[in-house]
């Protein structure tokens, strides 16, 4: 930790990146000062108690981390500074109820997707979860999407280009089984044999964000043993799991099992990534013109570094014309706790984000995560605009479909 | 805490929210991008408009409080350090471009604007905004004209004191008054206000609105990268071109240390080289073909012993990433570093840089070296380790012997950082008793109590003591380390 | 009247010291700048003459004030460079003047005025301390910027002895167009189009039809738009016929001509002929208020429509036009009370850099 602090030269250059420093114009809370705030905490200049409303005002977007030239790890110091702080945390019994029940039911899928449907759970979930899974728990449906079973092994159609073993997730699977179904699908139309583990599941990401180390842990390693040796990759389709398993060094530092969690890391990736560096068979395109804007997921963006992949990906679909957005590094606010803990912000980010969008007439817009699509899905409904908002693999799968 | 009058009336024109008062509210005011020094100010106060500007200032004036305007904070010599127990005004919300006037390429602006922004905005007229400090996507306007802020293109257009056309100011003893217009001959008639203005960091008072204007953008660039295995050759290059009559919007040089730093950083496929001299045209399409053609020789004349041409906007932009992120990109090479910033007539580069090597040997202290080498304007960073006793003093020692080093050829102090916090005691190397006599009797001409941003500028005077970063109290403790 | 012409910075500072009120002039080429100083000794400063030192691999050039402009000029040219701010009288007017009075030519449009090109300075205020403003540099930040505040200051804050300069390396070939338009709107519009083009011109000026004598004889009412594009040899020709083509891009109908590239033809003083001559800075979008107000007088718009030169018989009528318009007006020649007419400046800032330089009120 003191290494990413005393690497910061205080040069300003992240400011320019921070949607919250953009949006509240205060040294407070960008990363520079969010930086200096925990220096001052661990140097007991300052309480853990008042830097706390600065540090969760962050949405872990990631948005410095490239915009940085001295190279400081503020992912990784931030999920340090969370956990020590969780530590020493006491929380309200009410809380610390509704984070063992988060602990206990979001990383499977069966138990949440029976909670879900008894529809009482959720409230007693999102007081507990600062991270992106609360927003979309909050807008939980009134009734579930059918669950859409994918077959173990998909075979390759026509001649076989790859291998891939498909991470499953868990909350995604539950709340738009579609879009691994249209990702299998369409991995598979394109010459990709899909292996689909039933033993496969949660990566530990949601209960990382919440501080629960240990926990997180131990569901990552229920999947080191599930996947087949052989697969060219494990692909996950929402941005926060691929960015929360290349956390996995950090998370298995000097534990058990470190070597595989870093060689299983190695193996994930995203479904973008994948599909672009393979290139579409021959998609047939649209009939008639559609104009998309692809909105750019922070895990994805600044995380995994994916400008590129998925626009050249949407790039190949004939008929397809995409748009590029004002401030589209920008986070759309989706991050989180903010629908719940900072609603003001998340809103104006959301806003923001919507307006941009707008402002290029899109016929459908197309993210590669489902806490984005939740977000810009609810500004739509605000400003009772029907525009569709589509996972990047829905969008491909219609463009391919015969 | 500041006194409870004081507050009291600045409660008077800011509501709670824009009134920062507690410590967990001021401690990220208290340095800029000089970390060398730290001073926390009694307030922070967040201003929308400039009325309340004026009205701060005035209050200012009224109690003879000290106060310093502060945009994004990426003073480089500590231009905008709190004066301790002062007010700190942050500008950065008074971000509105109030006029693009593509016709007559002008901008109106407030100071809080980010430089990039202007450019961004101007775009689609074919206009860019052309001082390109490396902090461009970042650093506010109203800093650039605190400090008069260059950049790696002013060779051929000048730094932000040439591309401001009028202001509207509140001195720092409450008067407002306003100076030029939107002729592109600014002041044109009568003393040049602006060019007073503009590069007295601070000390005058505050800029409300400025006018700035817009260039066509060039229709073409030709940027070329060479390298040298040796950095003397790569000096030379540069005088070759200065020679041959070209005038090239951008010449810069970065050596070992810089490249490596850069490339850690942006990866920008530098190539390895003792030095790397990036020169760049830009114009008129047929007019830099041309140009290009002469440059391309005069490199092949250079000894360089690799030389790349940027294809596209996007391998130029890399080349250029490298460049501007370079000096923070240092902070990857050592725990700590101090950037220098001195100017030598263009043809003593080669004696300078000589001169740099001599004394880092002496004092056993790294510097990398990236300057602007058309305008003959360094940027030594030297890198040293705050845990090793006595290592900041050598390091200071060592810019102060740069710095007399750059006089001594008959150059500057200060190019384009200015003198801030970190210059205040070379001030006297440069400018005679007498002339800073005249220079401080002016300053009390505009502020008798001396309130606008004390402390900096001049030697002596109160000033916060220098941080030590030495050991970090957890690594003392035994709880961490660093690699 | 008592003329004095000193020698050195040292026999400056006693005249200084030992006289009331001063009045400094170079070679005299602007009269209407030295009218009232009634009483004021008349220092003459073309006595402090010579390039002190040129540096051509630096760009840099550093003259006595008193040196006449064509003895920097000519010397830069044998080396290939110039002043790119364009001394408005390079025959008549001192290299202090021209700073003093901040005259700029038409090459201004180019690279800029003389604020954007001068470096530092040596001065005797009127309290008779000879000192330096900025540096010897092209880019130095060091301390509060007092040699840009000179350039327009007309002596009345400090003596300038001595200046250094930013130079550039010129060009070898030139070329001027002339484009005809029925009305001032059009000449306008086509400048606005150059302003956001990446056509880079050597000078662009206006001239109202009738007024000057490339007009003149020509057809009735035409307003000429003069444009200079200056290059190699090599390239120049292409760049020509790319401009023209784009300038015509919309009615084939514009006349446009090639002229005869001359100095006279880029004095854009030149047969504005007229008891006052004044210098308007002009926000180009004023031009059509203000052209309607003295369409009568000879005149013509310089630097892109930036700047303004008009001669009157009547400095009465241009000083209300002026004042009508919100602008200012500096007269060059004819008997005025005044130099400045039409609106008068803010001095706000400039009455305290003259508390400091000159307490007394001695520079005038």
């Amino acid at each position: 930790m003191a290494t990413a602090i005393e690497k910061c030269v205080h040069c300003g250059f992240c400011l320019a990146a921070c949607p919250t420093y953009n949006l509240l114009g205060e040294e407070m809370d960008s990363p520079r000062g969010r930086i200096y705030l925990m220096k001052n905490v661990l140097e007991e200049r300052l309480s853990a108690d008042d830097a706390q409303p600065y540090i969760d005002r962050c949405l872990g977007c990631m948005a410095c981390v490239p915009a940085c030239p001295s190279g400081v790890e503020y992912g990784d110091l931030l999920v340090s500074y969370r956990a020590l702080q969780e530590d020493q945390r006491r929380r309200p019994p009410l809380d610390a109820l509704a984070r063992k029940l988060v602990i206990e039911t979001l990383p499977y899928p069966r138990r949440f997707r029976l909670a879900a449907q008894t529809g009482k759970l959720s409230k007693a979930l999102t007081a507990a979860l600062p991270d992106a899974f609360a927003a979309m728990l909050n807008l939980l449906p009134a009734k579930l999407p059918p669950a859409l079973p994918i077959p173990p092994v998909m075979p390759a159609k026509g001649a076989r280009r790859g291998k891939v073993a498909l991470l499953p997730g868990c909350v995604q699977q539950v709340l738009a089984p579609e879009i691994n179904y249209a990702a299998a699908q369409l991995l598979a139309a394109n010459g990709v044999e899909v292996h689909n583990p039933p033993g496969a599941g949660c990566c530990g990401s949601i209960l990382l964000h919440i501080g629960a180390e240990r926990q997180a842990r131990d569901i990552a390693r229920r999947n080191f043993t599930q996947f087949p040796a052989d697969v060219d990759a494990i692909i996950t389709t929402a941005a926060g799991c691929g960015s929360g398993i290349n956390d996995y060094e950090l998370l298995f530092k000097s534990q058990p099992d470190a070597e595989r969690a870093t060689e299983f890391s190695q193996k994930v990736m995203d479904f973008s990534a994948y599909l672009a560096e393979l290139g579409l068979r021959q998609p047939a395109g649209f009939e008639e013109e559609r104009r998309v804007v692809y909105q750019d997921a922070c895990h994805l963006l600044h995380a995994q570094s994916q400008h590129a992949e998925p626009r050249a990906l949407l790039n190949q679909i004939p008929n397809l014309r995409l748009l590029e957005i004002a401030d589209a590094g920008m986070c759309c606010g989706s991050a989180g706790a903010y629908n719940i803990d900072q609603p003001a912000i998340a809103a104006q980010l959301g806003q923001r984000k919507i307006e941009s969008i707008l402002a290029v007439q899109p016929d459908v817009i197309v993210s590669a995560n489902i806490g984005c699509i939740t977000q810009l899905r609810q500004q739509l409904d605000r400003l009772g605009n029907p525009l569709p908002v589509l996972h990047i693999a829905e969008i491909l799968h219609q463009a391919c479909a015969d | 805490m500041m006194n409870r009058g004081i507050l009291q009336a600045l409660q008077k024109i800011y509501p709670a929210d824009r009134l920062l008062t507690r410590d967990v509210e001021l401690l990220p005011y208290e340095s800029d991008a000089l970390t060398a020094f730290n001073a926390k100010p009694g307030a922070v106060v967040l201003p929308v408009n400039e009325e309340e500007i004026i009205d701060t200032v005035r209050l200012c004036h009224q109690l003879a409080l000290p106060f310093v305007a502060r945009g994004s904070g990426t003073s480089l010599s500590g231009g905008s350090l709190p004066i301790p127990e002062g007010l700190t005004i942050g500008l950065n919300r008074l971000n509105r471009i109030k006029k693009i006037d593509p016709l007559q390429r002008i901008a109106v602006v407030e100071p809080g604007v980010i430089n990039l922004h202007i450019t961004e905005a101007a775009q689609p007229y074919g206009l860019y905004y052309a001082p390109d400090p490396s902090s461009q996507s970042i650093c506010t306007i109203g800093g650039n004209i605190a400090f008069n802020s260059g950049g790696a293109h002013c060779l051929k257009y000048g730094m932000t004191s040439n591309h401001v056309l009028a202001m509207k100011v509140v001195l720092a003893d409450g008067t407002v008054t306003r100076f030029g217009g939107e002729s592109v001959d600014g002041v044109g008639i009568g003393p040049d206000l602006v060019g007073l203005f503009v590069g007295s960091e601070g000390l005058f008072g505050i800029a409300l609105e400025i006018t700035v204007r817009l260039m066509p953008q060039p229709e073409l660039y030709q940027t070329v990268l060479a390298a040298y295995d040796d950095l003397g050759r790569a000096g030379d290059a540069v005088s070759m071109v200065v020679a041959s009559g070209l005038l090239p919007g951008a010449m810069e040089i970065m050596d070992r240390l810089a490249i490596k730093a850069a490339e850690a950083s942006v990866s920008a496929g530098y190539p390895d080289a003792e030095a790397l001299l990036i020169v760049e045209l830009e114009g008129e399409a047929l007019q830099v073909e041309a140009e290009f053609e002469q440059l391309l020789g005069i490199i092949e004349k250079s000894s360089a012993i690799e030389v790349r041409v940027a294809q596209n906007e996007e391998e130029r932009t890399r080349i250029w990433k490298g460049r501007k992120g370079a000096f923070s990109a240092v902070g990857r090479l050592s725990p700590d570093y101090i950037v220098q910033d001195g100017v030598v007539p263009r043809s003593r580069l080669g004696e300078a840089l000589v001169e740099i090597g001599a004394l880092k040997d002496k004092y056993q202290l790294d510097v990398a070296n990236v300057f602007h080498a058309g305008d003959g304007n360094l940027h030594p960073l030297i890198l040293y380790d705050g845990r090793e006793a006595g290592a900041l003093e050598r390091a200071e020692a060592l810019a102060g012997e740069i710095l007399a080093l750059c006089i001594s050829l008959g150059g500057s102090i200060t190019g384009e950082h200015g003198i801030g916090m970190e210059k205040r005691d070379y001030l006297p190397a440069m400018f005679s008793e007498e002339e800073i006599d005249i220079m401080e009797g002016l300053r009390r001409a505009i502020d008798p109590n001396e309130i606008a941003n004390r402390g900096k500028m001049f030697p002596g005077g109160e000033a916060p003591a220098l941080s030590q970063h030495g050991v970090h109290p957890l690594e003392r403790a035994g709880l961490i380390s660093r690699e | 009247m008592t003329m004095y012409a000193p020698r050195s910075v040292t026999e400056l500072q006693a005249l200084v010291l030992d006289s009331e009120r001063i009045h400094v002039i170079g070679n005299g080429s602007k009269p209407a700048l030295h009218c009232a100083v009634n009483g004021a000794a008349i220092v003459d400063l073309s006595g402090m003459s010579g390039i002190i030192e040129y540096q051509p691999a630096e760009y840099t050039a550093t003259v006595r004030a008193g040196a006449p402009v064509r003895e920097l000029s000519a010397a830069l040219r044998e080396k290939g460079q110039y002043l790119p701010f364009d001394p408005l009288l390079p025959e008549a007017a001192t290299i202090g003047g021209t700073v003093a009075s901040n005259l700029s030519g038409s090459r201004r449009f180019r690279y800029g005025g003389v604020r954007d090109f001068i470096l530092g300075a040596q001065v005797v205020d009127g309290e008779g301390r000879a000192f330096g403003v900025g540096g010897k540099v092209v880019k130095n930040s060091a301390g509060f910027d007092l040699s840009k505040f000179l350039v327009g200051s007309m002596g009345k804050y400090a003596i300038m002895t001595e200046l250094t300069f930013k130079v550039f390396p010129d060009v070898p070939r030139f070329r001027s167009l002339g484009f005809h338009y029925e009305e001032l709107e059009e000449a306008l519009s086509a400048i606005y189009f150059i302003n956001q083009s990446a056509y880079e011109l050597d000078a662009l000026d206006l001239a109202p039809p009738s007024v000057h004598p490339i007009n003149r004889g020509k057809k009735n009412g035409n307003w000429m738009l003069l444009a200079r594009l200056a290059g190699f040899d090599d390239t120049l020709p292409r760049r020509v016929e790319r401009f023209t083509a784009a300038m015509t891009r919309d009615t084939a109908t514009i006349r446009v001509e090639e002229l005869h590239d001359s100095a006279a033809l880029w004095n854009p003083l030149a047969d504005l002929t007229g008891e006052f001559l004044v210098k308007v800075v002009i926000p180009p979008k004023q031009l059509p208020a203000f052209d309607a107000l003295i369409a009568h007088n000879r005149r013509r718009y310089s630097v892109g429509g930036n700047i303004a030169w008009a001669a009157t018989d009547d400095i009465a009528q241009l000083d209300t036009a002026l004042t009508s318009c919100g602008l200012t007006g500096l007269c060059l020649s004819g008997a005025v009370d005044s130099a400045l007419i039409g609106v008068p400046i803010d001095n706000a800032l400039a009455e305290r850099v003259k508390q400091v330089l000159d307490p007394l009120g001695k520079l005038v």
